[in-house]
């Protein structure tokens, strides 16, 4: 059986810009601006062969205090404190993405060690709509714990959303509900984060172990829906019927499928075993009666996956403990909320049918009014 | 050897006060194909339009919160066009009821002494290579980005953006881009853009502070195309100590710029001197 192997470019979620004169020079010019810094400092990959993960402002930096005054005091108090020389400064603490950029960080090296000339690395980018102001504490704090942030976009107030796609961005993590949805509106892949507790030094230095569930994460909410309206038992005869048809993909689909690509490279040069990407399925599906339909889908795109866990209902969080994944997605609060009692850094996935139920009951949708 | 004509509809600015900037008219009125002689309706709307419309709604802004604003934008529209043609340019002007505060008709050749003769802050222009020209030659000049998109142009604010890679950029910086292949001529342009990019910054650091945070008619961005974040930082301070807080910024790292142009939409892009020269060759 052949498998698919995408090219990076198809795993982009729109069509790459076409090079021209202009951008070749930018790119030389870029080249000269790295050289003429004489420092350890490597030059970013092109955003069409890169892994692109878009971060925000605060889940990058821990910045709850300002937050505060933004919230209680307006935006140019909010301001005036940032730009006070004390304040501008002083690093940041470090936030809920942290340790995953740390970890993506040591997987570049990884990269860069056994494939010099590429650009198939991770490239961060820190996506906020601060001000421009806020910029100088920021690239501060950036410099103290020297991360590889070399792109950012702040957008002054407007929405980042479109800046996303410019930036070809395979994964957006903000603590913004409203933007991760409008991201993941148009089709790219994007999550929630929230705090979860002082667990960075239990975290692998070495390893960057990304944990997924299963339905209207990685595969679409079809199944959840028939779960969810029709009860558990239907759900079982219906996976069992539809066991050979692959489930359609979900917003997270794609991201694996880049993680995969970078695998990859590693299995080539004999480096299975020590792989600095690890990657887990943890679903409440059950091995027996559902889980065969999910692993044929994944055989059937061309992906793998390190460990599949099916936990048949059972909470999520005492597994998610063991595993310590430096970022776990899911499209139910239910399960997000487990995971982070126990310390487990977690994701919210705003997709499909779980939004509209909380613990097995259908919520009250409010009535929206048009913004 | 020019003729400053002025235009009557338009309420004079003090020059000495305001900032003057020097529009092509190739970029206000689309120059036409063919030329018709006799012709006398008005000519197609250009590039610059929304732009001419931004800066009306700034003015009118500054004016509204202080009916004795000097610190205003005087168009001055710079045409090289031949003498049949001026009087259709000043009707047309009129016609689309453009704040131009005065004509400038000149020989080609004579431009770059009109511009510096009449206190131009900037020479605005939508052809890269005009722009890159008269920084050579020691000119301020700055790109009227030209926005594609037509169900988008940006009429109800001025957006202005400035380099990063020449307000924050260094003497080694400078040696770098010597090392990578780039010319002196382009260099040259590259020490004007950061010579006289001072100046306007200050204006419209200025004239940003009459608004607040939120709502203003002008917004302003600094772009760091290839240079590194602390490149960008140290253009950050270096505006706000010149009194410029800009609103938007973003730093690319070598990204291609024109999806993220796209959607910053710029009406007027202060260029680092180097790019779309003549006889350019492209580096391996």
């Amino acid at each position: 059986m052949t498998m698919y192997r995408p090219n990076m470019s198809e795993i982009k979620p729109t069509d790459p810009a076409a090079t021209n004169a202009g951008e070749e020079k930018d790119w030389t010019a870029s080249k000269a601006c790295s050289d003429s810094l004489k420092t350890e400092k490597l030059k970013p990959p092109k955003p069409q062969n890169a892994v692109t993960i878009a971060v925000s402002s605060r889940t990058l930096f821990n910045m709850d205090e300002e937050r505060k005054i933004y919230e209680e005091e307006g935006v140019e108090k909010y301001m005036a404190y940032m730009n006070q020389q004390e304040h501008e400064n002083e690093p940041l603490m470090p936030g809920v993405a942290f340790p995953l950029v740390k970890a993506l960080m040591t997987v570049n090296s990884r990269l860069r060690q056994l494939y010099p000339d590429s650009e198939e690395l991770f490239d961060i980018v820190l996506m906020t709509n601060n001000h421009a102001q806020v910029g100088v504490r920021l690239i501060n704090s950036i410099n103290h714990y020297d991360l590889t942030i070399e792109r950012f976009c702040m957008t002054g107030g407007k929405s980042p959303i479109g800046y996303l796609k410019a930036y070809m961005t395979n994964l957006y993590l903000s603590k913004d509900g409203e933007k991760v949805t409008e991201a993941i509106e148009e089709g790219i892949a994007a999550a929630t984060m929230f705090a979860s507790g002082d667990v960075e030094n239990q975290l692998s230095d070495t390893q960057l172990k990304v944990a997924f569930d299963g339905d209207a994460v990685l595969f679409s909410d079809e199944s959840e829906i028939i779960a969810k309206q029709r009860g558990l038992d239907k759900f079982f005869e219906h996976e069992q019927e539809f066991e050979n048809i692959p489930l359609k993909k979900g917003p997270l689909k794609c991201f694996l499928e880049a993680l995969g690509k970078l695998q990859r490279k590693f299995y080539a040069k004999n480096e299975r075993m020590t792989c600095p990407i690890r990657t887990y399925l943890v679903t409440a599906r059950s091995a027996a009666s559902s889980g065969a339909r999910v692993l044929k889908t994944l055989r059937s795109w061309g992906l793998e996956i390190d460990e599949a866990l099916f936990l048949a209902g059972a909470p999520k969080g005492p597994l998610l403990q063991m595993i310590r994944p430096h970022i776990f997605f899911d499209d139910q609060m239910f399960h997000i909320e487990g995971a982070k009692k126990l310390g487990t850094i977690a994701a919210h996935v705003p997709y499909g049918i779980g939004q509209k139920y909380h613990k097995g009951e259908l919520i009250e949708q409010p009535v929206k009014d048009k913004k | 050897m020019d003729s400053m004509v002025r235009n009557p509809d338009v309420k004079q600015r003090d020059a000495a006060q305001a900032v003057v900037v020097a529009v092509s008219s190739d970029a206000i009125f689309t120059p036409e194909v063919e030329q018709v002689h006799g012709a006398t309706e008005p000519l197609r709307k250009g590039d610059a339009f929304s732009f001419m419309k931004a800066i009306q709604v700034v003015n009118e802004r500054l004016l509204t919160l202080n009916s004795d604003e000097t610190l205003l934008f005087d168009v001055i529209l710079l045409s090289n066009d031949s003498e049949e043609k001026h009087s259709r340019i000043i009707a047309s002007a009129k016609h689309y009821g453009l704040d131009i505060g005065r004509f400038c008709f000149c020989n080609k050749e004579d431009s770059i002494e009109s511009l510096q003769s009449n206190n131009v802050k900037l020479f605005l222009s939508t052809d890269t290579n005009d722009v890159c020209k008269a920084l050579q030659k020691g000119v301020p000049a700055a790109l009227l980005y030209h926005q594609t998109d037509p169900h988008h142009q940006t009429e109800d604010q001025l957006k202005v953006v400035f380099s990063g890679d020449v307000i924050g950029s260094s003497e080694e910086m400078l040696h770098g881009l010597r090392e990578q292949g780039f010319t002196e001529t382009q260099l040259q342009g590259f020490k004007t853009a950061k010579g006289s990019v001072k100046e306007f910054a200050i204006l419209m650091g200025e004239m940003r502070r009459r608004f607040g945070l939120e709502g203003s008619p002008l917004c302003t961005g600094l772009m760091t195309a290839w240079s590194s974040r602390d490149v960008c930082a140290s253009a950050l301070k270096t505006l706000r100590g010149w009194g410029l807080l800009v609103d938007e910024a973003f730093c690319l790292a070598g990204a291609p710029r024109s999806p993220i142009l796209n959607l910053v939409r710029p009406h007027i892009i202060c260029l680092d001197g180097l790019y779309h020269m003549e006889g350019f060759t492209a580096m391996s």
